[in-house]
């Protein structure tokens, strides 16, 4: 088993995120070294003011919410297609799944229970997969880009939002803020119920991805649309498919975010669609198609939470976050791309010499 | 002025994996059509890009009219007077013939194009070398042999005194050759030196008065073409004697596989009625534009026009989609392997297992040792040249993307193949290697439908021809009758 795991980890390393752990790790360690020591409020010890399990699953947590839309829209994103309208899906999940819970006195239980959870998770994430079937229905059968697709249903979708909410914040229960605050037996405060879902949703991701038939079809419709068609793939239907998982997991990320934040209001998530295809971007997904995973979607949501953090644990200027941002995807996608075709360059070395 | 025009000395690049050129020295006569041959992947367009300023070589010098030149890139080279005809087009086609012929060194007044220099400049340019091409016209909707002629011109206007054609014949039909050829020998009476870049026999032997010989990256030789028979070429190309090639699979004509009935698609074909029986090879001739591709490409299921009635086995087909094809055990193996063959992006077994995933699969899940298993199979039998099942398809050379592209359709065990120009821009050695499998499948009791632009390839394959022009089948012909005369008269309809 350890030479299994070895192996592993060896192919990690020199697999396509390789470039993206390196960075995350030589960012985490410059936080490390440059945050100082702060006090523990609950314990009373002094650590690290980055590298202490509060601070990480802080950062854990809030990339949780962008990582899970993330694998989703890199779905799409291995087919060529871009889906703009996460944002809103989340937005209106969560409005309508608030909506939905405080009309169900039933469903108002203070203690998590198994059937109240079930049945607004159902509400939300079915709500975001027919978002997300509406969006690939409207790009497989009207043949028009799905950046325009989405673009028009990112409006739609948030305006309904604001429509059935009339703009207001509504309260979830708490019974299911319990659920995603659980502590899960670590200390007090240190939520970690967010970061499994999106390592949970990452695996899935990668499973269908490397694993299953339905996968591999993503990757040769981004690859080559007509091969596709003359290898006899039902094209339409696995569009429709990434745009529904994509649906359906921004609603899942919905209902993961206004459980855990407490709230709802249609204004929620708004820009994350940019974060989103970021994320995706800076994991290595090409916009062409054809290239992207479910493990470089996670890191890139790492990677942008940890950086948006940098600013302020490095006490930076915050009114300089976003040109900080801005230029950090940019290099990092560009690294990514350089450290690729390294590795290209690794692989047919060693398969011409023979060796590994 | 010397006899030589331009020398290449110990010529090296080597790509990540391949040698693609290993010190090759070649001299080119002044005013003489050089041809550099070899099999796929022997460096030959490399060499010819090496010439072009499009690669730079890591070891050799250039020397042209006895002197030392360093091409950067493409710009370089035309000063210097070498121009490429190159395989795949590098113009822009959504421009006019005349704005792609001024690419570079637009005419202007001030800041504005002057719209009518430029058409003058290019109406000059085409003039020069006897082509009818409307300037205004957008590159994209001329054929590609026009499309030729305008890169042709756009060369020569520029001052080439060197002009290199990489298998400028690959996507022509067989007119257009012809006055391509015309092209290429009023060229040469004007003093324009060409090197033509081709494994395609009879042209290199009606063109070229010069043969250099490459095999995997290496000079084998430069000798005079006159020097040269067809079977000496071939054994110096592969570098060993080729087997005599047998003809088609003489044995019994099973029951009817496929059978088409008044197929029709408006505007491409009409009435198309044939049977084919298992363990025969059906070719299909005609002109590029006969309606043969679209014919396949109907029965497939990929043309939703197509009316009429097909059969697998007695079994109706809807032909509306390429599923239930394939789920009839039908397989296509198309024109274009780049744009509708293959993801060239993704691995040999991926591509290879494609079309037949679902039959590698449990639950959704892909098996992945039976995917292996079925991968090496076909990659193995079809004498793949590749560093593994895991190389990406796109990094192989094109007789090997072939392979794959067939390897992919034998894998799926189809019951009628069809094949569209299957051997197409493949060297000779891969050629008569697909040759076997089609007789192999044929032995084994299976039924092959064949598209070919080349005779020769129809009348050694195929146990009957069907001649296409204008959308219909005009004509049909045993083995035992069919000739070349015959075939080409009624492809062209000249009586």
């Amino acid at each position: 088993m350890p030479v299994m795991l070895k192996r592993r980890l060896i192919a990690l390393l020199n697999g396509q995120q390789a470039g993206l752990i390196l960075v995350i790790v030589v960012l985490g360690l410059i936080l490390t070294l440059f945050s100082g020591q702060v006090m523990d409020r609950i314990s009373g010890h002094m650590q690290n003011g980055f590298f202490n399990p509060n601070n990480l699953l802080q950062i854990a947590s809030d990339a949780s919410f962008f990582a899970v839309m993330a694998v989703g829209v890199t779905l799409v994103i291995i087919t060529g297609g871009i889906d703009l309208s996460v944002g809103s899906i989340y937005a209106l999940c969560g409005v309508t799944t608030a909506i939905f819970l405080r009309s169900q006195p039933g469903l108002q239980a203070k203690d998590p229970s198994f059937i109240p959870f079930l049945a607004s998770a159902v509400v939300c994430v079915g709500i975001g997969l027919l978002c997300g079937l509406f969006n690939g229905f409207l790009v497989a059968k009207l043949k028009v880009h799905s950046f325009i697709i989405t673009l028009g249903t990112m409006w739609v979708f948030r305006g309904i939002a604001f429509v059935t909410s009339k703009g207001l914040s509504i309260n979830m229960p708490q019974g299911l803020t319990g659920v995603f605050k659980a502590t899960l037996g670590l200390e007090k405060g240190q939520y970690v119920v967010p970061s499994l879902l999106m390592v949970g949703v990452t695996i899935l991701g990668s499973i269908y991805l490397a694993r299953m038939v339905a996968g591999r079809h993503v990757y040769a419709l981004g690859g080559n649309v007509e091969a596709s068609r003359y290898a006899g793939l039902k094209t339409g239907r696995i569009l429709i498919g990434v745009f529904a998982l994509s649906g359906l997991l921004a609603g899942l990320s919905a209902f993961a975010g206004a459980s855990y934040y407490g709230a709802a209001s249609c204004a929620d998530a708004q820009g994350y669609e940019l974060f989103v295809i970021a994320s995706a971007v800076v994991g290595g997904a090409s916009l062409s198609g054809g290239k992207g995973t479910a493990l470089g979607a996670m890191l890139g949501a790492i990677l942008i939470v940890m950086i948006r953090a940098a600013i302020r644990t490095l006490h930076f200027d915050q009114n300089y976050e976003q040109i900080i941002i801005g230029t950090s995807v940019v290099i990092a996608v560009v690294l990514d791309q350089a450290s690729s075709k390294l590795s290209a360059r690794r692989l047919a070395r060693a398969s011409r010499t023979g060796g590994v | 002025m010397s006899e030589t025009i331009l020398q290449l000395k110990g010529i090296s690049k080597e790509y990540p994996g391949v040698v693609a050129l290993d010190g090759v020295s070649v001299d080119v006569r002044r005013g003489s059509v050089h041809a550099l041959m070899g099999e796929n992947g022997a460096g030959k367009s490399t060499l010819g890009k090496v010439i072009c300023g499009l690669i730079t070589p890591e070891a050799g010098t250039i020397t042209l009219e006895g002197k030392e030149v360093h091409f950067h890139d493409p710009s370089d080279a035309v000063k210097a007077g070498v121009g490429m005809v190159h395989q795949e087009l590098l113009f822009c086609e959504n421009l006019s013939v005349a704005e792609n012929l001024c690419l570079g060194d637009t005419p202007r007044k001030g800041w504005v194009v002057d719209r009518v220099k430029m058409v003058e400049k290019a109406r000059e340019a085409l003039n020069r070398i006897g082509a009818h091409v409307d300037p205004n016209a957008r590159l994209g909707s001329l054929s590609v042999a026009v499309q030729q002629m305008v890169q042709i011109a756009g060369a020569v206007a520029k001052g080439a005194n060197i002009l290199i054609f990489d298998e400028p014949t690959s996507s022509l039909s067989y007119s257009e050759s012809e006055r391509l050829f015309e092209l290429i020998q009023q060229l040469q009476t004007d003093g324009v030196t060409c090197i033509y870049v081709s494994h395609r026999m009879n042209e290199i032997f009606r063109l070229c008065d010069t043969i250099t010989v490459l095999r995997d990256g290496k000079l084998v030789e430069t000798r005079p073409a006159s020097e040269y028979t067809n079977d000496s070429l071939v054994t110096a190309m592969i570098g060993r004697e080729l087997s005599k090639e047998s003809g088609p699979v003489a044995g019994d004509l099973g029951e009817v596989a496929l059978k088409v009935e008044g197929l029709s698609c408006p505007g491409k074909f009409r009435d198309v009625s044939f049977e084919v029986r298992n363990g025969e090879v059906v070719g299909f001739a005609g002109l590029v534009g006969a309606g043969r591709t679209e014919v396949l490409e109907s029965i497939f299921g990929l043309e939703p026009n197509a009316t009429g009635r097909v059969t697998v086995h007695g079994q109706d087909l809807s032909f509306k989609s390429p599923q239930s094809a394939i789920e009839k055990r039908l397989g296509l193996v198309p024109e274009d392997r780049k744009r509708h063959g293959l993801v060239l992006g993704m691995k040999i077994r991926e591509n290879e297992t494609l079309p037949i995933l679902d039959r590698l699969a449990r639950v959704g899940f892909v098996r992945r040792g039976a995917e292996r298993e079925t991968a090496k199979k076909y990659f193995d039998r079809l004498r793949v040249k590749a560093p593994g099942l895991e190389a990406i398809t796109g990094g192989l050379s094109g007789g090997n993307q072939q392979k794959v592209v067939i390897a992919k359709w034998v894998a799926a065990e189809c019951d009628v193949l069809m094949v569209d120009e299957p051997t197409r821009g493949v060297d000779i050695g891969a050629k008569t290697e697909i040759h076997d499998i089609l007789r192999e499948i044929t032995a084994s009791g299976k039924a092959v439908l064949m598209v070919s632009s080349e005779l020769p390839e129809l009348l050694k394959m195929a146990t009957r021809i069907l001649v296409f022009r204008g959308g219909q089948v005009v004509g049909e012909l045993a083995r035992e009758e069919a000739d070349e005369e015959k075939l080409i008269r009624l492809m062209t309809g000249i009586a």
